[in-house]
């Protein structure tokens, strides 16, 4: 073996001398055998001849000691690949078509690939992410007091239970499900608090994580103790760009919402926390110090508010499966110790179970959410790069044909079929690979825009979209495929091929064996592009639905600004007199129409929901509203209608009649056939609260369904049940809403200033406008719309070119045809109609396997569609005669050429 | 004299070439025209084709090539029996004739 090897490497390096020999070794046998045949008596050149005879072809004979010798296989490949080369320098006009065709066909599905790369298959950059697990693949978030069924998320007592009691598990780590807003500032600095991004974590979470600073130190268990200092980790990213690498920060003071913390150190770089998200933690803190910070809205210590994610390192030889099932016991057997747990929930103890999961890709939030966009985007990928092929294939047998008479040479002077086909694929992969490497810079600029579409709205998204190691080698495979799959059809024409009959024929024959294929390729690309174009055409329309359809709200003229006064340090008895003056002050700016706050606003992403009780209706546990916390003139500041009634005044004081106003759905569903007005319902009792007034359904939360059942309360009006202690933090705003003339970027910089002069630490968290804040709710169904759309186009040109090529090829070989007919009498008209008729053929074939494919496509694409059904007959015929005008007009072209043809010439023509 | 001469069946050519190299080194033209003498010119065989075989042979490392000076002082490539070669000619050939006792007795009692 090693010494085959040693003798081929020898072979392939000495083969110019091996060459020499091979020469002089059959030269000298040549001479021997004319000299035997000279002894016997015959003329020298009837010895040369016999000698020649005997011998066999002189240059197969040195072809065959060449495979022999195995060098042959590398020295081809060389000669190949050179002589590929040189084919396609001849050739630049179909090598540019070529290279860029495929380049966009390689290039969209390796951008899309990157994301696949970076969503779905990378891990954590931590260490030994395999043996990382997460308990619980529940998506809850992020703060949940009932029962989860399949669970996700974990109260600070629990997780203690589950870490003290699990001993398979080196680690666990608990971290905060959803993150929060701070407001930082460093301290002793003048300059007004910023927002950041922050997460509690548990003292050993850097540890279970395996990561180590990159200057200073991490949180350490000792920092998450009761009364330990309360120090943060800073993220590397936070430290470049805000704080420009000042290693100063390190040990140094910050107030973070107005408590002040000491930065321990610092993040590795890259590390992004435990989650693949936009806007990734800026601090991360340790858990203990969440009372001190929450305040009275702390939620360390309830043990029956769930809010923690937990991933474990599982020891070497630990069995996933049965430490869940443990798990599993240990989660029923807290909860069947808890003291209110409530007959109905005692009967549900044994539903409540969860799942040990890999943890190494983090909690797969993102990977759930966008599994389905992706999916569709690698399918609607593949097929534009099957359409691709189809364009490069044609190009290829439209030369193939061109070079038919090398071919024949070659064949005649004795070339294999072999070397034949293997010199085509060469040509093909050669291309297939310039187009991959081309296809790089499309996947690059294309990764980098569908991370824009894709997560608009967001500051920072830790997803590259340069491409990585798996990322070449995909783009590398996805080359070598193509090639191999656009190089058959020439690669078999090519080997078909008879040396007389294409010598003799020359171009005079209308029989063709290439056309078959060529006519299938187009056919095959017109059926595909109609699938995308359809395709196109109703994502594109579910997100038109989807953005205008009727909201309950109005979207334009208004502006959002997220604010937290806890985050400035205010307790909930000084809000009152910060909301007595905020609606004046906000109103006073010009451009400002209307002003009011609200625990959250539509479509932000938030949503309070809790059991309730309604006056006169038999109780039920599963009797459930949605609700929000509104000031005065909250529904005309959004542009909510009101039906009946009255809505939340200035009137509905903390120490006034406990009211609030409930929607359409909230009144059709649980005071049916009534008037609700006066009607009483409550949390905890049907007595809390006096309903005043109904308003027109609005959505909130899911903009594809219907509206949920919700209710409004005024803010400040306090909960008397002591049970009801976690309404508490309800009386917060989150959100300001203006009503605004003009542009609503111009009244940033005034409303920024106007809440500083309130109060210096209240800080905006972000402001945009409410149709903007709407629009993010669709970023995947836009980005997989914008795409479609593209790919769609792309299909539609390159069906256009490949028909275009097939009908200019059939009009250049049938000119002789053209020419005889017209002389025969045939008019312009005749022959145009001539050509359009195959080429319509070939429109129809194509459209009558792309719209059966396309409806086909429709019922994959149902659970994405909003307000268009995948079988839409307008969607349908649109795609169908688009298509067909393009391909019509593409075909026109060259068949109007054709008739032009001087019939003198043309018969001439070869 | 062409309708009496027959084909070399497949594979065999290389046992020739082994035997013929088993009495010493010998160059290509040697062998082919050794070969043809001792088969009494039956076995039709290309000349040509001795040579990529030569090779393969060399490949394998059953026969070694150098080159030397012939017996009218010409350069010539010189092949000979390695070791290795000798042992497959060994082989080659008890199979060979199991094979042709096999093959007979089947025609002459079947």
């Amino acid at each position: 073996m090693l010494s085959d090897l040693l003798y081929r490497l020898r072979a392939f390096f000495r083969r110019k001398s091996m060459e020499a020999e091979l020469d002089e070794e059959l030269r000298a046998h040549l001479e021997r055998q004319v000299e035997k045949y000279i002894q016997s008596g015959l003329p020298r050149e009837e010895a040369a001849r016999r000698a020649r005879l005997d011998f066999g072809g002189l240059e197969q004979v040195k072809e065959e000691c060449r495979d022999a010798r195995g060098v042959n296989l590398v020295e081809t490949l060389i000669q190949d690949v050179r002589y590929g080369l040189r084919m396609l320098a001849k050739n630049p006009g179909f090598t540019a078509v070529a290279v860029l065709t495929l380049a966009l066909g390689i290039g969209a599905n390796t951008a899309i690939f990157t994301l696949v790369d970076a969503v779905m298959l990378k891990s954590l950059p931590v260490a030994n992410p395999q043996e990382l697990y997460r308990v619980g693949n529940g998506d809850n978030c992020c703060m949940i007091g009932e029962f989860q069924g399949n669970w996700g998320i974990y109260s600070y007592s629990l997780y203690q239970q589950f870490r003290d009691h699990t001993p398979e598990f080196s680690q666990m780590a608990a971290f905060q499900a959803g993150l929060g807003d701070l407001s930082v500032r460093r301290g002793g600095a003048s300059q007004l608090a910023e927002a950041y991004v922050g997460e509690f974590v548990s003292g050993n979470y850097f540890t279970m994580f395996g990561v180590s600073a990159s200057a200073g130190r991490l949180i350490a268990p000792t920092d998450d103790r009761p009364g330990a200092p309360p120090v943060a980790v800073m993220s590397y990213r936070a430290w470049q760009q805000h704080f420009g690498l000042d290693r100063s920060v390190i040990g140094a003071t910050f107030i973070i919402n107005t408590m002040p913390f000491t930065v321990a150190g610092i993040a590795p770089p890259g590390f992004f926390g435990d989650t693949l998200r936009s806007d990734p933690p800026d601090f991360w803190l340790s858990l203990s110090t969440e009372p001190a910070l929450n305040g009275q809205n702390s939620v360390l210590n309830h043990a029956g508010l769930h809010w923690l994610c937990i991933i474990g390192r599982l020891k070497p030889g630990a069995q996933p499966a049965s430490v869940q099932s443990e798990l599993t016991a240990e989660l029923q057997h807290w909860q069947g110790a808890q003291p209110d747990l409530t007959a109905h929930n005692r009967s549900e103890l044994g539903k409540q179970h969860l799942v040990l999961v890999p943890g190494g890709g983090g909690v797969a939030r993102l990977q759930a959410d966008s599994a389905t966009g992706l999916r569709l985007l690698m399918a609607i990928s593949g097929l534009v790069l099957l359409i691709a092929c189809a364009t490069v294939a044609n190009l290829m047998l439209a030369r193939g044909a061109a070079r038919r008479a090398e071919t024949a040479i070659r064949t005649a002077l004795g070339a294999p079929r072999r070397r034949l086909i293997r010199q085509m694929f060469t040509e093909s992969i050669l291309l297939a690979v310039l187009g991959g490497a081309a296809g790089l810079i499309v996947a690059w600029s294309g990764a980098r825009a569908i991370l824009e579409i894709a997560f608009r709205g967001a500051g920072y998204v830790p997803i590259s979209p340069n491409p990585s190691l798996p990322v070449l080698g995909f783009a590398f495979a996805v080359s070598l495929v193509t090639g191999i799959v656009f190089g058959v059809a020439p690669a078999w024409v090519a080997s078909r091929c008879d040396p007389a009959e294409a010598l003799r024929g020359a171009g005079r024959s209308t029989h063709d064996r290439s056309s078959l294929p060529r006519k299938s390729l187009v056919v095959f690309q017109v059926a595909l592009s109609e699938v995308l174009l359809i395709g196109a055409g109703l994502l594109t329309q579910t997100l038109r639905n989807l953005e205008n359809q009727k909201f309950g709200f109005e979207t334009q003229g208004r502006v959002i600004a997220r604010v937290d006064p806890a985050l400035a340090g205010y307790k909930p008895d000084q809000l009152y007199a910060l909301y007595q003056q905020l609606r004046q002050r906000l109103t006073q700016i010009p451009g400002v129409l209307g002003a009011a706050y609200s625990l959250y606003s539509p479509m932000r992403g938030t949503n309070w929901d809790d059991y309730i009780h309604v006056e006169g209706r038999p109780s039920d546990e599963r009797d459930d509203a949605s609700f929000d916390r509104v000031s005065p003139h909250y529904f005309e500041t959004i542009g909510t209608r009101l039906w009946r009634g009255r809505v939340i005044t200035e009137e509905d004081t903390p120490t006034s009649p406990q009211v609030a106003v409930i929607n359409q759905t909230f009144a059709r569903k649980y005071l049916p056939n009534q008037d609700p007005i006066g009607k009483h319902f409550g949390f905890l009792k049907p007595s809390e609260f006096e309903i005043v007034g109904v308003v027109e359904d609005a959505k909130y939360q899911d903009a594809r369904g219907p509206a949920y059942p919700t209710f409004f309360l005024p803010f400040l009006q306090k909960a008397k049940d002591p049970k009801l202690f976690w309404l508490e933090s309800s009386q917060y705003m989150g959100d300001i809403e203006l009503r605004v003339a003009g542009r609503p970027e111009d009244l940033n910089a005034e409303v920024r200033r106007t809440l500083a002069d309130i109060d210096p630490n209240l800080t905006i968290l972000d402001m945009k406008s409410l149709s903007e804040q709407v629009a993010q709710n669709f970023n995947q169904d836009r980005l997989v719309a914008r795409l479609t759309e593209l790919f769609g186009a792309l299909a539609l040109i390159l069906a256009c070119v490949g028909l275009y090529g097939v009908t200019a090829y059939t009009v250049a070989r049938r000119t002789n045809e053209i020419g005889i007919r017209m002389a025969l009498g045939a008019d312009r008209k005749s022959v145009l109609a001539l050509v359009l008729r195959g080429a319509l053929g070939l429109i129809v074939l194509g459209l009558a396997i792309g719209i059966p494919a396309a409806l086909a496509g429709g019922r994959v694409l149902a659970s994405l569609l909003y307000g268009v059904k995948g079988w839409d007959p307008l969607t349908l015929g649109l795609g169908a005669v688009a298509l067909a005008i393009c391909a019509l007009v593409a075909a026109f072209v060259p068949a109007r050429r054709g008739t032009k043809v001087d019939p003198i010439i043309a018969l001439r023509y070869e | 004299m062409s309708t009496k001469r027959i084909d070399l069946p497949q594979g065999t050519l290389d046992l020739l070439i082994l035997k013929t190299l088993a009495l010493g080194p010998q160059h290509g033209w040697a062998v082919s025209e050794r070969i043809q003498q001792i088969s009494s010119e039956v076995l039709r065989i290309q000349q040509g084709s001795l040579y990529p075989a030569l090779h393969r042979l060399e490949r394998r490392g059953w026969i070694k090539a150098k080159w030397g000076t012939s017996e009218n002082n010409r350069r010539a490539k010189y092949y000979e029996l390695t070791k290795s070669g000798r042992k497959q000619l060994e082989a080659e050939e008890t199979a060979w004739r199991k094979l042709i006792a096999a093959v007979g007795h089947v025609l002459e009692t079947a």
